[in-house]
């Protein structure tokens, strides 16, 4: 009986991915068990460690370290952790409305399920957040990210039981979706920050 | 001889000088990223030095690699969808070697420390006035060809590579007016304020007519052939077509937020931009549709992962600009590595995926043999997307960092962080940017490789306009 979807499968989400998308789509798991029983719990490291890293260490741009009060640094994990829920379930969502065009699968299982496993490498590289350091961040979560570009590709025809064919088209829409959501948070994130709400940047 | 078949040779001639300048552009580009990482390396030598070889980088990529290839495969599918045999064939060469005697004279030039100090319009006046005449023989040529069309209805791509022809035109002549002083120095007719408002009315239409709108024009043709497929709606390409003409007119002043200029021409330039989302991404809609209505039929083929994945990068630079062009983000990235972020998001991901995926189309029906690799291709593709990932990651991540070191003010409400400060707390992302960049070249020298053994000296295969259109 092959371990089903759930924090327990995390070692072969990371290691053997192949057979983790293989399992996915014999198993087709319901939404809620991907969700409260995975995805929901490695969602929290990111802003946990970031947590921790931030209070300890200081956030480091190159220059000196940055401390922030407590009730800022818990206000910003929080927003961290709901944009990352966001990105996670919209990209789901949005990658079923696609599935109707790509003829792939539109259980909203397999969907997060599917992005669950992508961004699992992401979660756990998070523990550099430990150490706000931008550069050292930026160093380990780009690889890593590529690499998570890579499952996408790999694992979307798998998991949706599309064909190879449509399975790449398919993932370079979804990667126009997550570019625009990404760049959108960072607009927005500028905008606030340059009209006052956030984090003082000055003194 | 009565056999009139499409002129090809020159697009063939066309095709490898872009390869080459896309090698020298982006070893140009290799270097001067490894110059802001080790300033030393330009040995005191005044050509190699950051400002001219950054010059020298930016008028190779976009003259020498993006104008061949664009005229490339604007004269190949024009023949194509006109059926008829290339107008003036002659002039076609004539203009091959102008163009690329042009680039090579221009960019030495440059070196030597000629410059206009109008940016992506630095060649001096005499460049200036010859790039002139050879545009004009370009448009001769190609609407000359489209006039002796079999075809009632003039196809679509031919609108936005007319478009490129026409605008690109109107802007060089008037961004470049100027008094020639000597023969390496001119002085420009406009000056302040009026002299900022048009350089950047040409240099983003330079960006929307050559880089987007000619682009598109071979997004229009070469993938709908690719897909084997028509456009998803033929309609709504047009009405984005005279959006988009409309539209990115206006959006230059964008390039000068809370500059010397007046405040509404401002403000203008950002509504414009804003509106510009709807007939770029109406354009992107329909080219994803059109290859989804095709998934089934479609072979594993690597020229098509990048023409698809070059969409999506477009899809990735016209939000990003839009929403740069917005004040109140752009006070916080104007000046950083964001812009060169937002530069190369579009530069290499747009660009250069659709031409190196059109690329990898063409070169098998020029040559008349299959793809030399086909595995080659594949890991060209990985590089080409780690590439780019790493680069534009790399500068957000840099670009977010100057920007509140920038911001960040004392106890005193003094800047707090000095240029220098800044400049050092960058090291680290350079060094990022430049294996990016290593990698996009590496990619770049694969498929350079694959398509000359494709070639491998074969002459370009012969084609003929559809039989029974023939006049
Ligand atoms: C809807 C489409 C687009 C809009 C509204 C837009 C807007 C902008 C804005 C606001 C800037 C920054 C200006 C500044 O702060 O200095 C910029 C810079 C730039 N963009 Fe875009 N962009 C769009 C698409 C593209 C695309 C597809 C490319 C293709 C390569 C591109 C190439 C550039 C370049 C080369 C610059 C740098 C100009 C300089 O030298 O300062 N843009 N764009
Ligand atoms: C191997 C690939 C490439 C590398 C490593 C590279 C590197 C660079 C560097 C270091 C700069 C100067 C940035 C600065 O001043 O901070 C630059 C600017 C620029 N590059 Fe590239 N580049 C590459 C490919 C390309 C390509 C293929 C294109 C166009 C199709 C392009 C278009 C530009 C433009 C337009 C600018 C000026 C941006 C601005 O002024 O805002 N680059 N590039």
């Amino acid at each position: 009986m092959p371990a089903r979807f759930s924090l327990l499968s995390l070692g072969k989400i990371l290691f053997s991915p192949a057979e983790a998308f293989q399992a996915v789509a014999d198993e087709s798991p319901p939404a809620s068990r991907v969700f409260f029983r995975f995805a929901l719990w490695i969602g929290l490291l990111p802003p946990l460690f970031a947590y921790v890293g931030t209070t300890l260490f200081g956030w480091r741009l190159g220059v000196e370290p940055v401390f922030l009060p407590q009730p800022t640094v818990i206000a910003i994990c929080l927003a961290y952790f709901a944009a990352l829920l966001f990105g996670f379930v919209s990209s789901a969502v949005v990658a079923r409305w696609m599935a109707v065009t790509y003829d792939a699968s539109q259980s909203l299982g397999r969907c997060l399920a599917l992005m669950a496993i992508v961004g699992a490498p992401l979660a756990i590289g998070s523990i550099v957040h430990l150490f706000p350091h931008a550069f050292l961040n930026v160093l380990v979560l780009v690889p890593v990210l590529i690499w998570c570009m890579y499952l996408l590709y790999r694992g979307l025809p798998v998991v949706l039981g599309t064909g190879p064919n449509r399975g790449m088209l398919m993932a370079s829409a979804l990667i126009a979706y997550l570019f625009v959501a990404f760049v959108s948070l960072l607009g927005i994130t500028v905008a606030l920050w340059g009209s006052g709400i956030g984090p003082q940047i000055g003194t | 001889m009565t056999v009139r078949h499409y002129e090809d040779r020159v697009v063939t001639a066309f095709l490898y000088c872009a390869v080459f300048w896309a090698l020298l552009g982006m070893v140009a580009g290799v270097w001067v990223a490894a110059e802001l990482v080790w300033p030393t390396i330009d040995f005191g030598i005044p050509a190699l030095s950051f400002g001219r070889l950054r010059t020298a980088h930016t008028t190779l990529v976009l003259f020498g690699f993006g104008v061949s290839a664009l005229i490339a495969t604007a004269i190949y599918s024009v023949q194509r969808t006109s059926h008829v045999r290339l107008f003036a064939p002659g002039l076609a060469w004539a203009l091959f070697w102008a163009w690329q005697l042009a680039i090579v004279l221009g960019a030495a030039s440059i070196l030597a420390g000629w410059t206009s100090a109008k940016e992506y319009a630095e060649l001096e006046w005499p460049f200036d006035i010859a790039i002139a005449v050879a545009w004009v023989a370009f448009a001769v040529i190609f609407f000359g060809t489209i006039a002796r069309r079999k075809v009632e209805p003039i196809y679509i791509s031919n609108w936005f590579y007319g478009a490129l022809i026409i605008v690109v035109a109107m802007l060089h002549i008037v961004n470049s007016l100027a008094l020639p002083a000597t023969l390496g120095k001119s002085y420009s007719l406009f000056a302040g304020a009026q002299d900022a408002v048009v350089q950047w009315w040409y240099g983003h239409n330079a960006v929307g007519f050559l880089l987007t709108g000619g682009f598109l024009g071979m997004l229009y043709y070469f993938l709908p052939k690719q897909a084997e497929q028509p456009i998803w709606s033929y309609r709504l390409s047009i009405v984005a077509f005279w959006a988009f003409v409309y539209t990115y007119i206006w959006a230059g002043p964008h390039h000068l937020h809370y500059h010397a200029v007046p405040e509404w021409v401002q403000s203008l330039g950002m509504v414009m931009s804003l509106i510009l989302l709807a007939p770029s991404w109406a354009t992107m809609v329909n080219g994803i549709m059109t290859v989804a209505g095709a998934a089934k039929k479609l072979r594993t083929d690597p020229a098509l992962k990048f023409i698809v994945l070059a969409l999506a990068f477009y899809g990735l630079a016209t939000f990003e600009g839009p929403m740069l062009a917005i004040k109140s983000v752009n006070v916080f990235s104007h000046f950083t590595e964001w812009t060169i972020g937002h530069v190369h998001s579009g530069a290499l991901g747009w660009n250069a995926l659709i031409t190196f995926g059109t690329f990898y189309f063409l070169v098998p029906r020029l040559a008349g043999v299959p793809l030399y690799s086909t595995r080659l291709a594949n890991v060209h593709f990985w590089l080409a997307l780690a590439g780019t990932m790493l680069y534009v990651l790399a500068m957000w991540g840099a670009g977010v960092s100057q920007g509140v070191l920038w911001l960040s003010l004392d106890d005193l409400g003094e800047v707090r962080f000095s240029f220098n400060d800044v400049m050092a707390a960058m090291q680290p992302y350079y060094l990022l940017r430049l294996l990016a960049g290593l990698a996009f070249l590496a990619g770049t020298v694969l498929m350079a490789v694959n398509l000359a053994k494709t070639f491998a000296g074969r002459p370009t295969a012969v084609a003929m306009p559809p039989a029974g259109r023939r006049a």
